[in-house]
């Protein structure tokens, strides 16, 4: 990723986002800090941070094309990459830092680390699961509930922590500020001339995910105030671009965009915009309740919910009026079911609606100059009135 | 004179027929529209239908113009590595020709692309005032969840009742439940028979009993369970006799870890039988640890058909589960049906089981049970042909010596 942000505290992000191991991690374990990994944007981090850890979310960002060893473990052809190049960090040994794993279930490939995992050579201290309903309703959130209560009790005798209520508002708290700040960077990108790219705003929120969140939300204060004193030269985009689909860890498609006179200016992504939808409720009697009430009932943005679709419609119409979004790209990862059969659902109704859109299958590491750069380009032009 | 198994066999596949896409529009009564399975004693005593999308494009795959289907349900343009049988459902979807539901019933069960489905009926645009509920399989096999689905299959219960404006008769849905606990004793009886050395009937029997009995327009009838207490008497008496599968000399019992899909039983498995001895014992569509449905109370009851759904319905036990429980089914099987090797069909569109290969590979080597992935697709007879699958079975059972 090519930034024009000249903000140290940027760099800080982008070294957290570029690399697995990053000099924010190295610090909090060198103060005898504890890192707990997890996969699926539906872990709580709200839960892990009351138990005093570091969560960590687990990517495969920064490898070859191959998936290498995981290949052995999950069959190249028929699953997602994403999955494998996970996992391949985790057998190559970049996460031998962390000192547990919780698996979200998010997906049946997702779903398969953990078994994956507990038999690989890999020696993980804590290795645990939790599974996602894939429906929204009360009784789900009270099965979810349950769910979180049993973790809280793994998690309580490995670490020898005790997880009080309060020290959950307290992680609730800290993480709705984090969802707050991440908002307001957002809502510099609807403006004509943001000062920071799409780019520049993955490595931001894949931020949110590899730092110690206390620093984190101080950092992304700071670069606030950086961006409001930032005075941006007039610049006429070519296109305003959304982009939905999984992961979006990592800057590829962004980056392709912005190097062809585009701009992205917003997303309905894991990493993105649904990590920082709404916000837990931090009144009532049962923090947990609130956790699964606010995963379940108030962000059912994954198609693997059944009933995600009508809310995932509404969320990406309103980001195309607040945005002034001039097309969508959809993206998922061959293999990748729900998303892919998401994604088509959206392009119909975008079509219908007159919004151009461009559906890009593709390998979880993408390859730039390949024919994503090409289909990228020629939407571009299509919608600029290039072509 | 046709002798009783293909009597049986007659009477199983033309019922079966009946799962097609227009016998499906066809249903009699309000027409109720799921993407997978559902607890089929409900409608049943509800007097409802229940068409479930994903088996009428499953069985979409089977007819004579399957390829061009095939190629028009690729064409739709969802995932495009997505399970075969999907892709039909979505093109069956698309193209308009399922019948409007009066009610949509949906669940995650059992695999990603059943799950895609679900969303895609229930974003269908012509029929968003179709009135929904959409339920959660859990992951887990365990007391609290099957109380978990079991209520929500009560609250299904409730929604159609609203839906259709009429209540559920009690006494009916025991009544059903009583017939089916007495059919899967019967599935259960054939099965055991099955591990007899020679196998006493076609071990497919056990599949199409299971189809039968659940998903066709007879289903949890009486005449099922007199089918199915023919099918036990003639498969006892063969092993009474000592008589294996009629014109055939068993070699080898062989699990297929995998569903049956549309055309390996016949274009496959019968010729392996005919030319090799090799019997297809077991695969994961009829693999029963179906326990009674408990009719002691209305709790009780709803609890055990949320264990019979998660964990005792083949589909779901295979693909929901932790690979752990699906190791050692295979242990299990392989121990108790006398298997002599394994066959990973390892279908493109399984998710679940394309993630697990190591581990089945890593503990057949140490158990040291012969074991063959192939990587096909159970619905498409194109991505690896009939012949190519048989020479690649009919050479590894010659490798590891199984034909004598
Ligand atoms: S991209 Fe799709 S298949 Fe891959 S991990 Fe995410 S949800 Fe699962
Ligand atoms: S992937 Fe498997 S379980 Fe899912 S619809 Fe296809 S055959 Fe059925």
């Amino acid at each position: 990723m090519k930034s024009g942000l000249k903000s140290e505290v940027f760099e800080k992000f982008a070294a957290a986002a570029g690399g697995i191991m990053n000099p924010s991690v190295a610090a909090w374990k060198q103060q005898g800090g504890k890192v707990m990994g997890y996969t699926c944007s539906f872990v709580p981090e709200e839960l892990l941070i009351a138990a005093g850890l570091m969560p960590f979310r687990i990517r495969g960002t920064g490898g070859s094309q191959s998936a290498g060893q995981a290949d052995d473990y999950f069959e190249a052809a028929n699953i997602c990459s994403s999955v494998r190049h996970c996992f391949n960090k985790v057998l190559l040994g970049e996460y031998a830092f962390i000192d547990g794993a919780v698996i979200g279930g998010g997906c049946d490939a997702n779903r398969h680390i953990l078994d994956n995992w507990q038999k690989s050579p890999v020696a993980t201290p804590f290795l645990d699961r939790i599974f996602f309903p894939h429906s929204s309703h009360e009784l789900a959130a009270r099965y979810f509930r349950d769910q979180l209560a049993g973790l809280k009790v793994r998690l309580e005798a490995h670490f020898g922590v005790q997880i009080t209520d309060q020290k959950l508002r307290d992680a609730i708290n800290l993480c709705n500020e984090t969802r707050d700040l991440q908002k307001e960077l957002y809502a510099f990108r609807k403006l004509n001339n943001p000062p920071i790219s799409g780019a520049e705003t993955v490595a931001v929120m894949v931020a949110a995910t590899s730092m110690p969140k206390a620093g984190y939300n101080a950092d992304l204060k700071q670069l606030l105030s950086e961006l409001r004193r930032t005075t941006v030269p007039d610049k006429i985009y070519k296109v305003r671009l959304m982009i939905v689909g999984p992961g979006h860890d990592e800057s590829s498609i962004c980056d392709i965009v912005e190097s062809l006179g585009g701009l992205v200016v917003t997303d309905l992504t894991c990493f993105g915009a649904k990590a920082m939808f709404g916000r837990v409720r931090e009144s009532g009697d049962d923090p947990l309740q609130a956790i699964a009430d606010y995963q379940v009932l108030d962000r059912p943005f994954c198609p693997k919910n059944l009933g995600a679709h009508p809310h995932i419609h509404d969320e990406v119409f309103s980001n195309i009026r607040d945005f002034k979004v001039d097309g969508v790209i959809g993206q998922n990862f061959l293999c990748c079911d729900t998303w892919g059969g998401e994604i088509y659902i959206l392009s119909k109704e975008l079509k219908a609606a007159g919004v151009p859109m461009l559906r890009i299958e593709r390998e979880y590491i993408s390859d730039s100059t390949g024919q994503s750069q090409t289909r990228v380009q020629a939407f571009i032009e299509t919608i600029s009135g290039g072509v | 004179m046709i002798n009783i198994f293909s009597q049986l066999l007659m009477q199983a596949n033309k019922s079966l027929g009946g799962l097609c896409l227009d016998p499906q529009n066809a249903s009699p009564g309000p027409f109720v529209l799921g993407n997978g399975d559902f607890f089929i004693e409900i409608p049943v005593a509800y007097g409802c239908s229940y068409s479930d999308l994903t088996l009428t494009g499953a069985n979409g795959t089977a007819r004579p113009e399957a390829s061009e289907l095939i190629d028009k349900a690729i064409g739709t343009g969802v995932e495009s590595r997505m399970c075969t049988a999907i892709k039909v459902a979505c093109y069956y979807l698309e193209a308009g020709l399922v019948r409007k539901p009066d009610l949509i019933i949906t669940s995650n069960s059992c695999c990603d692309a059943m799950d895609t489905l679900g969303n895609l009926i229930n974003g269908y645009a012509p029929w968003a005032r179709v009135p929904r509920f959409n339920m959660d399989a859990p992951h887990s096999y365990d007391e609290a969840s099957y109380a978990y689905f079991g209520k929500q299959l009560r609250q299904a219960v409730t929604f159609m009742e609203d839906v259709f404006g009429r209540k559920m008769d009690w006494d009916r849905l025991r009544e059903v439940c009583v017939l089916s606990n007495k059919q899967d004793q019967l599935l259960l009886e054939f099965q055991e028979l099955k591990k007899a050395v020679p196998c006493p009937a076609n071990p497919d029997f056990s599949r199409l009993g299971f189809a039968y009995d659940r998903w066709t327009g007879e289903r949890v009838s009486p005449e099922i369970t007199g089918w199915l207490e023919q099918l036990v008497s003639a498969s006892e008496e063969r092993v009474k006799a000592g008589l294996g599968i009629e014109g055939i000399n068993e070699k080898v019992r062989f699990l297929w870890q995998d569903l049956a899909g549309s055309w390996p039983p016949g274009a496959l498995w019968t010729r392996l039988q005919k030319e090799l001895g090799a019997v297809c014992i077991m695969d994961y569509m009829s693999y029963g640890t179906l326990t009674p449905v408990d009719l002691s109370s209305e709790e009780a009851m709803f609890t055990s058909f949320g264990k019979r759904f998660l964990l005792e319905d083949p589909m779901n036990r295979q693909a929901l589960h932790t690979t752990d429980l699906f190791c050692n089914d295979i242990l299990q099987i392989v121990k108790d049906f006398k298997c002599d090797a394994v066959i990973m069909p390892a279908h493109i569109g399984h998710r679940d089981t394309n993630s697990r290969m190591k581990i089945v590979r890593e503990m057949c080597r140490e158990k040291n049970i012969p074991c063959l992935v192939l990587g096909m697709d159970i619905w498409d007879k194109r991505y690896m042909t009939p012949e190519v699958v048989f020479d690649r079975i009919k050479t590894f059972f010659e490798t590891v010596n199984l034909l004598g």
